[in-house]
């Protein structure tokens, strides 16, 4: 058996059930070197609270469900190392998302999130690129440059999930989500350009422009572009929001 | 299933903590904070300007405060304010409007660089006499 | 009426993984009243870490036939009821090694004795369709493999259960069951967000706990021939392949690769556990997948990893039986032989199955509380996954 370098690291993690004041536990826990921070958080409920609450399904940045804030900026544990957050000293400080009800520790109320995409009606599959590879991260690290695929005689195109897994980490990190309790936010503005995009329908085209012209649509966006930051799996939704105003001054300008 | 809500006052105060977030907030943060002091300084001009209707004397005392070296360095701070906010603007309505988003790092940095020149050039008009 | 209102059984589901929620979803469509315990997140078990593969049934088709034709006829099910949820670009069971190629026949034979459509393509044709497969390449057989997220799998089956009246209780951990005689008659339950205790009283509960299921069945006195077994896989920082890429051969380590969205997951491995609720990932694992990877597509060692997961399956016990070779079929446990009547196990299986095992058990639990409504869920199509949280 290869033997793992194990690091010891102390997590403060915030703490909060019904009916209790909010507060901070700090447990140390013994991970390998290589572990990601769900690794750590499992090793805290299995070994040292098992009060402990948290989302998580996947571990593998498709689900969207652990999103959280590693030392106050919005992560996802499952693909985040513990090397790459800590600094080997300072407990690393876990925080539930911003913008949402918290229902116990990690775990939040996602169902306004999910409510604005519904509105949005986003289909979570879309037809896949002609080429491969293909990566969210850019492909310099590899230094592949994309080849065509043929399709199999059976399939007219192949098809893929979107990019955005619905982790609402855009939606945390934006800051007038905290200003405006009924902004679609970067996730439902940027799902509204993506099914935009996915139809001819002029009822349906109406419709989500309409939406994102709204009181509580693209205009309420600031430009701290902290969304793209943000998110982990490159959607750029404040490239989507500006994408739309550009549609919507457009079709203003075609009307006259 | 009962939830805990933060306060709204602390997260409309979000913005301003701008600690391990990236270029774009920074930005956003210095144009809210400019901006109010913009606005702050709307009026103070106002009521400095109705010394004017209070006559010669009265306009005369604060024409000579105005040439003191600490109001030429709040006049200098100003100077900066309005360059900041006006050429952040310009990259917020040019993105604002999907030109140029992928570069809005650049822009700023651009945009920030020349306001950090004029702001040198004209300080040392100010100041040089 | 309110009378009737007090005859419709309650049946508590302990586990919402893509047995639990599959479960869920039968019964409320049989008009029954649904409980879900889970003590965590939907798919936070088991389910939420598999490899995401819609299976056609090929990996299954020469050593265990049953559970190869299960799985082809719940994939052609599910292409039905969840068509929004799928990535359909079909898979490919690859030759690399003269022994490969010996297996080709056999394949091919499994395949048609499986009702698995199966197409021998050509070698250059495979290289077009996926530019990145081992050019070494000896055979390529098209099969339709699909790939699915587990996560909303279990949610869009618990989304319909809920608009069928399902309740389901994520952060709630099962401690204990009451029982009356010899008959189970409701859970012990702790509340996670508050640590407050309840106590939910049920006709019937169903353990669909995955590798848990020893432990909840313990708690009502009886025991499940379960034997956890965990694997690992690799996921990578970009997406090599479009179609699932699948060693032609028996059964083996790392010898799937699954695309899905802008990744490519390479599985598995196989090993036993005691405890499912901490599990250490083994380096020489990850070192396998990434060496096993590589032989189908040699870009596999340049590419960075964005994850690695590990989780135990729940297979079911035969004395003796190499964990590779365990059959991956599913089987229903009725305790009341055991002296928990009202107690009923569903373990094994995989999530391509789920539907299928939920319908074998949502009989087995009708025909106890005699309830005689047929199953719907082959065809009824699956609610957005969007509204469980609504």
């Amino acid at each position: 058996m290869t033997s793992m370098k194990m690091v010891e690291v102390p997590l403060q993690i915030f703490r909060y059930k019904e009916g209790e004041r909010p507060h901070y536990d700090t447990f140390t826990v013994q991970v390998p070197e290589t572990a990601h921070v769900i690794d750590a958080m499992d090793a805290v409920w299995a070994m040292h609270d098992r009060s402990f609450t948290f989302r998580r399904a996947c571990h593998h940045s498709s689900c969207g469900s652990c999103s959280l804030r590693i030392n106050g900026v919005e992560k996802l544990p499952c693909i985040t190392r513990v090397t790459d957050v800590w600094d080997g000293r300072a407990p690393l400080r876990l925080d539930p998302l911003r913008n949402f009800a918290i229902v116990s520790d990690l775990v939040v109320d996602v169902s306004s999130f999910f409510q604005r995409l519904s509105a949005a009606g986003m289909a979570i599959t879309r037809d896949a690129e002609p080429s491969l590879p293909l990566s969210v991260d850019g492909l310099a690290v590899i230094g592949v440059s994309p080849k065509p695929v043929e399709l199999p005689e059976n399939l007219s195109c192949f098809n893929r999930f979107e990019n955005c897994i619905e982790c609402a980490i855009c939606m945390s990190a934006c800051p007038t989500m905290a200003t405006d309790d009924k902004f679609l936010g970067p996730a439902g503005l940027a799902a509204i350009y993506r099914a935009r995009q996915k139809t001819d329908n002029p009822i349906d085209v109406a419709h989500l422009l309409g939406m994102a012209d709204g009181e509580h649509g693209v205009w309420r966006c600031h430009s701290a572009f902290e969304c793209t930051a943000a998110c982990p799996q490159a959607v750029d939704p404040a490239g989507k929001i500006m994408a739309l105003r550009r549609e919507l001054i457009g079709r203003r300008f075609k009307k006259r | 299933m009962a939830t805990l809500n933060y306060p709204k006052i602390r997260q409309a105060g979000r913005w301003i903590d701008v600690r391990r977030r990236k270029l774009g907030m920074w930005a956003y943060a210095l144009n809210r904070l400019t901006g109010i002091g913009l606005v702050v300084y709307l009026y103070l001009h106002l009521g400095v300007l109705s010394q004017l209707a209070r006559g010669q004397s009265s306009w005369d005392s604060f024409v000579s405060l105005a040439r003191s070296p600490y109001y030429l360095a709040l006049d200098v701070l100003l100077l900066a304010g309005i360059l900041i906010h006006g050429l952040n603007g310009l990259r917020v309505a040019l993105t604002g409007f999907d030109i140029g988003v992928r570069a809005q790092k650049t822009l700023f940095g651009i945009l920030m660089l020349v306001a950090a020149v004029a702001l040198v050039a004209a300080a040392l008009k100010i100041f040089g006499g | 009426m309110a009378s009737d209102l007090m005859l419709i059984p309650h049946v508590i589901i302990v586990g919402a993984g893509s047995t639990g929620a599959a479960t869920a979803h039968d019964l409320a469509l049989r008009g029954l009243r649904v409980t879900v315990i889970e003590r965590g997140e939907v798919a936070s078990g088991t389910t939420g870490r598999n490899h995401c593969l819609l299976h056609a049934g090929g990996r299954y088709c020469v050593t265990d036939r049953e559970s190869a034709i299960e799985c082809i006829d719940e994939n052609m099910i599910l292409r039905k009821i969840m068509p929004d949820l799928l990535e359909l670009n079909d898979g490919l069971f690859v030759a690399l090694t003269e022994a490969d190629l010996a297996f080709k026949e056999r394949f091919l034979e499994g395949c048609a004795a499986c009702h698995i459509p199966a197409h021998d393509i050509p070698v250059k044709r495979a290289l077009a369709m996926e530019p990145f497969l081992n050019p070494s390449t000896l055979a390529a057989v098209q099969v339709p493999d699909g790939v699915f997220e587990p996560f909303r799998f279990c949610l869009a089956f618990l989304a319909t259960a809920r608009l069928h009246g399902a309740v389901v209780r994520r952060y709630a951990e099962v401690t204990d069951f009451i029982s009356s005689g010899k008959n189970v008659t409701g859970a012990k339950l702790k509340d996670r967000r508050t640590g407050k205790s309840e106590t939910l009283g049920a006709d019937l509960v169903v353990n669909a706990a995955g590798p848990w299921a020893g432990e909840i069945a313990a708690m009502a006195g009886v025991s499940v021939p379960e034997v956890p077994t965990a694997g690992v896989m690799v996921a990578l920082d970009c997406r090599l392949n479009n179609m699932v890429l699948n060693r032609l051969n028996k059964p083996s380590d790392g010898d799937i690769v699954v695309p899905q969205r802008a990744t490519s997951v390479i599985g598995t491995t196989s090993w036993t556990v005691k405890d499912p609720d901490l599990i250490s990932i083994p380096p020489e694992h990850v070192e396998r997948m990434i060496s096993q990877g590589e032989q189908l597509l040699p870009l596999v060692r340049k590419v960075p990893m964005r994850a690695k997961m590990a989780v135990a399956r729940p297979l079911i016990a035969r004395r003796g039986e190499d964990a590779r070779k365990v059959s991956r079929t599913f089987e229903c446990f009725d305790h009341a032989a055991d002296g928990a009547n009202g107690f009923v196990t569903i373990a094994g299986g995989k999530t391509t199955t789920a539907r299928a095992m939920a319908e074998r058990v949502a009989d087995i639990v009708c025909d106890k509380l005699g309830i005689a409504t047929a199953c719907r869920t082959r065809d009824l199509p699956l609610a957005s996954y969007r509204l469980f949280y609504q």
